[in-house]
C-alpha cells in the first residue's frame, strides 16, 4: 500500500482559495511555534464543516490581513511539513521566519518604502506533485514576488517546474544537480551541487587522512537511492577515481529501508579505510550503530542529510563522536548570527535553516536594488549582483554570485565533525574552527 | 558463511515482521476488516516505549508491556468507537473508516510530539555475540526473543484460555456463538485490542535499533501486507511463517542482487506464491 498523502490538505489544494484558508495560512505565517500550524491545519481540513467555527478563531488575525495588503511583499515559502520529510521543512521554516522578521524590524525593504516581507507558507507534504501544486497555487492566488523551497530535491525539481512556467524566481537550498541543469531561467541555487557536495566529501577528508600521516587508499560508499544521494555518489565516485582511491564498495539502497545489517554485512567484507554514507537520519543512525556493533571503527563521513542535525547525536550518544560529514554551511562560521536562532527555537541553527535564511536575504537584497517586485527586473537583480554580508556572506566562500544557470559560483562545501553536542567546522583551514580528528588506521 | 550470516539476520528481522504483522491478520480473521492504519499503531506503540523511556527510565523492552497495554486500551475504544459501526457496512466504508484513522492518528502525532525523530540509547545497542564468524546484533536477538516470546504468548491465549476460544468462535460463527452466551462483540474488541496491541509491542521492541517519528510505520506498511498476504490472510501461523520468510529473502536476496532491489526480489516471489497458492502458504482456514 502506497503512502495515501494528506487526504484533506490534497481537497483543500484542489479547491479555489477562500478567504478562510487564506486567513489561516496568514496565521500560520505569523506564529514561530510549530501549535497554530495544527490549529490552522484542523481548521484546514474541516472548513466545511466548521466554517463558522474558523471565522471565528480567525477574527484576531482580521487586523493583521489588512497590514498585510497593500505595499507588503508577498513571499511564498513552500517546504514538506508533514510527512518523512516534515521536520527538515520545520527547520528551513524557522530559519525563513528568522530572517523575515530581521528585515521587517529592520524596515522591510527601504527600496519599495519600507514594504514588510509578508511570509505565505505552505506545505507541500513530502511528495513533489503537491509541492508543485501548493507552488502554483501561492503564485496563482497569493500574487508572491518569488518562492523559497522547498528542502528536499525531489520536491524543488517538481516545484521549479511550475515556477519556471509561470515565471516566478525560485531560490532554493536542494543539492541535486539537476536543478541547475535544465537551462531553467527561474531557478536560483545558494549552495553547490550535489556532484560538488560528493566531491568535498571525500577530497576533505582525504586531505585530513593525509596530514595525519594516514592516506586514504580505499573507500566504501553507500547511498539512497534518490535524487539527492545518487547525484552526491557520483561526485564521490569521480573524485576517488581523479584522486586514485580505490572504491572497494559502491552500493545504493531503497529509501525507507527497515534493516541495514545486510549493508554492513557487505562492508565488514572490504577493509575499507573509510566509510561514505549519504543517508537522512533514521539509515544513518542504523547504519553507525550496525557499524559499532559488529566492531567496524573505520572514519565514517557522512552526506549532510541526517548527518548534520542535533537528532543525530541524541540517538547515537557518543557514538556520533567524531563522526564527520560534508555539509553546504555551518552554524558556528556565524555565531553572531545564528546564536538568535538557538536562543529563539532551542537548538542550534541546522544547515538547512541557515540557506533558508540566506535564500531570503539573497531575495531582499535583490528587491533592494531592483526597487521592483517585478519578475524580469527581480530575475536581473538576482542573476547580475553579488550578494555579500548579513546571511548571505555565511555561505562558505564569502557570499553568493549567480551563474548564468542560477548556481552560486562562490559557494564551497565545507567538512564538520561531531565534538560533543557541538557540529564543528573542520576544513577547508581557512575557515576551520577546530582542528580534525582522524581516527583511521 | 556468508549466506549463513544472511538467513541468521533474515530471522532476526523476520520474527519482527511476523509479531508487527500478527496484529492485522488477527483482525481480519475475527472482524473480516483490513486495518488500513494498523502501520499506525506501530508508529503509537514506538512513542509509548520512547516516553516510557524518557520519562520513567524504562528500557523499551520492558515498555512494550507498557506500549501492548496503552494501545490495546486505545484498540478497545477505537473498536466500540469507530468499527463497530461499520463491521456490516459494505467493504467500501471500511475502508474509509481505517485509512482515515491512519490520517487522523499520523497527524495528530505530528501536531502533538512534532515532527523529530526520536531515538533511545541502552547499554546493549552496539553489542553483539560472535559465534565464530558469525555476528548477532544484541538489539537484534532481543527484539527476536520478545517478538518470539510474545508469538508464544498469543497462541495460548487463543488456544488455551476460555476467551481465546471464545474469541476463535466468534470469528467462527458469530451468531452461533452468541447464541451460545458469548458477548461476540466483547470479543471482537479484545480481537481488535490485542491486534493493535501486537503490533504496538513490535514497534516498541525494535525502538532499540530503529528511530521513531510520526511517518515511522510508512516503512513497515507494504511488508506488513505482504507478509500476512504471503502467509494466509486472518491466519495467525501464516503471519508467523510470512514474516520469516519476507525477512530471509530481503536479506538472502543481498547477496545475489544490489540491495536496491531487495524489495523486488520480494515481491518477484510474493506474486510466484500467489500464483501457485492464491491463499498464502498457510491459507483456506480463514
Amino acid at each position: 500500500m502506497h503512502r495515501k498523502g494528506n487526504g484533506p490538505t490534497d481537497l483543500a489544494d484542489a479547491r479555489p482559495e477562500s478567504s478562510e484558508n487564506r486567513i489561516s495560512e496568514t496565521c500560520e505565517t505569523k506564529s514561530p511555534a510549530t501549535a497554530p500550524k495544527g490549529l490552522s491545519r484542523l481548521a484546514l481540513n474541516r472548513r466545511h464543516f466548521l466554517a463558522a467555527g474558523v471565522a471565528t478563531l480567525a477574527t484576531p488575525y482580521l487586523s493583521k490581513i489588512a497590514r498585510a495588503q497593500g505595499s507588503d511583499v508577498n513571499v511564498g515559502v513552500v517546504v514538506p511539513l508533514s510527512g518523512a520529510n516534515a521536520q527538515f521543512g520545520v527547520n528551513s521554516r524557522n530559519g525563513i521566519q528568522l530572517a523575515a522578521d530581521q528585515i521587517n524590524d529592520n524596515g522591510g525593504i527601504k527600496a519599495l518604502g519600507g514594504a514588510k516581507i509578508n511570509l505565505i507558507i505552505a506545505d507541500s507534504t513530502s511528495t513533489p506533485t503537491n509541492a508543485a501544486t501548493v507552488g502554483q497555487r501561492l503564485i496563482a492566488q497569493q500574487n508572491v514576488v518569488a518562492i523559497l523551497g522547498a528542502y528536499a530535491s525531489s520536491l524543488s525539481l517538481a516545484l521549479s517546474e511550475a515556477t519556471e512556467r509561470r515565471d516566478v524566481p525560485l531560490l532554493t537550498m536542494s543539492f541535486s544537480d539537476m536543478i541547475t541543469g535544465r537551462g531553467f531561467k527561474n531557478v536560483f541555487q545558494v549552495i553547490s551541487k550535489a556532484t560538488t557536495m560528493g566531491a568535498a566529501q571525500l577530497r576533505g577528508p582525504a586531505g585530513v587522512a593525509e596530514k595525519a600521516g594516514k592516506p586514504l587508499k580505499s573507500i566504501a560508499i553507500m547511498y539512497e537511492d534518490t535524487a539527492f544521494g545518487t547525484s552526491q555518489a557520483g561526485g564521490l565516485r569521480a573524485t576517488a577515481a581523479e584522486l586514485g582511491i580505490e572504491v572497494v564498495m559502491d552500493e545504493a539502497y531503497p529509501l525507507g529501508i527497515t534493516d541495514v545489517t545486510p549493508l554492513i554485512n557487505q562492508l565488514r567484507g572490504t577493509n575499507a579505510d573509510a566509510v561514505f554514507p549519504c543517508s537522512y537520519l533514521n539509515d544513518g543512525v542504523q547504519i553507525i550503530r550496525t557499524m559499532r556493533q559488529q566492531g567496524i571503527d573505520m572514519p565514517v563521513i557522512g552526506g549532510a542529510g541526517g548527518y548534520v542535525i542535533p537528532d543525530f547525536r541524541a540517538a547515537l550518544g557518543e557514538y556520533a563522536e567524531n563522526v564527520f560529514s560534508v555539509a553546504p554551511s555551518n552554524y558556528d562560521l556565524a555565531p553572531e548570527l545564528t546564536d538568535a536562532f538557538k536562543e529563539r527555537f532551542g537548538y542550534f541553527m541546522v544547515h538547512e535553516a541557515l540557506e533558508h535564511a540566506v535564500c531570503l536575504d539573497v531575495l531582499a537584497k535583490a528587491l533592494e536594488i531592483s526597487g521592483d517586485t517585478d519578475s524580469d527586473a527581480l530575475r536581473e537583480a538576482l542573476r547580475k549582483n553579488r550578494f555579500e554580508g548579513g546571511w548571505a556572506g555565511v555561505i562558505p566562500g564569502g557570499g553568493v554570485d549567480f551563474d548564468e544557470t542560477g548556481l552560486n559560483t562562490l559557494a564551497k562545501p565545507i567538512i564538520v565533525q561531531w565534538r560533543g553536542d557541538d557540529l564543528v567546522t573542520v576544513w577547508p583551514d581557512d575557515v576551520a574552527k577546530k582542528e580534525a580528528v582522524w581516527a583511521g588506521k | 558463511m556468508a549466506f549463513i550470516q544472511a538467513v541468521l539476520d533474515g530471522l532476526m528481522i523476520g520474527g519482527v515482521y511476523a509479531v508487527i504483522s500478527i496484529g492485522l491478520t488477527l483482525v481480519f480473521g475475527v472482524m473480516g476488516i483490513v486495518n488500513f492504519a494498523q502501520a499506525e499503531f506501530l508508529t503509537l506503540g514506538m512513542f509509548v516505549a520512547y516516553f516510557a523511556w524518557k520519562f520513567l527510565g524504562l528500557d523499551p523492552l520492558i515498555g512494550s508491556f507498557l506500549s501492548f497495554a496503552v494501545i490495546f486500551a486505545l484498540g478497545v475504544v477505537v473498536q466500540m468507537t469507530l468499527i463497530q459501526r461499520v463491521l456490516n457496512a459494505p467493504p467500501v466504508a471500511q475502508i474509509f473508516v481505517t485509512v482515515g484513522l491512519l490520517i487522523v492518528i499520523e497527524n495528530l502525532t505530528l501536531i502533538t510530539f512534532g515532527s523529530d525523530f526520536h531515538s533511545v540509547t541502552t547499554s546493549y545497542q552496539t553489542s553483539t555475540l560472535r559465534i565464530g564468524p558469525l555476528f548477532i546484533g544484541v538489539p537484534y536477538l532481543a527484539a527476536f526473543l520478545m517478538a518470539l516470546l510474545s508469538a508464544a504468548a498469543l497462541w495460548l491465549f487463543t488456544n488455551k484460555t476460555w476467551y481465546g476460544r471464545a474469541m476463535r468462535a466468534t470469528a467462527q460463527d458469530p451468531m452461533a456463538a452468541n447464541l451460545m452466551g458469548i458477548n461476540a462483540d466483547r470479543m471482537r474488541q479484545i480481537a481488535f485490542g490485542l491486534g493493535v496491541g501486537m503490533t504496538a509491542f513490535g514497534g516498541a521492541v525494535i525502538l532499540p535499533y530503529f528511530t521513531v517519528h510520526p511517518t515511522v510505520g510508512h516503512q513497515f506498511v507494504v511488508l506488513m501486507f505482504t507478509v500476512v498476504v504471503l502467509g494466509g490472510l486472518g491466519s495467525v501461523a501464516g503471519a508467523v511463517v510470512g514474516g520469516f520468510a519476507v525477512g530471509v529473502i530481503q536479506s538472502v536476496s543481498t547477496l545475489f542482487f544490489p540491495i536496491q532491489l531487495q524489495n523486488l526480489v520480494l515481491f518477484i516471489v510474493f506474486l510466484t506464491v500467489l500464483a501457485v497458492r492464491p491463499t498464502g502458504l498457510i491459507g483456506a482456514s480463514r
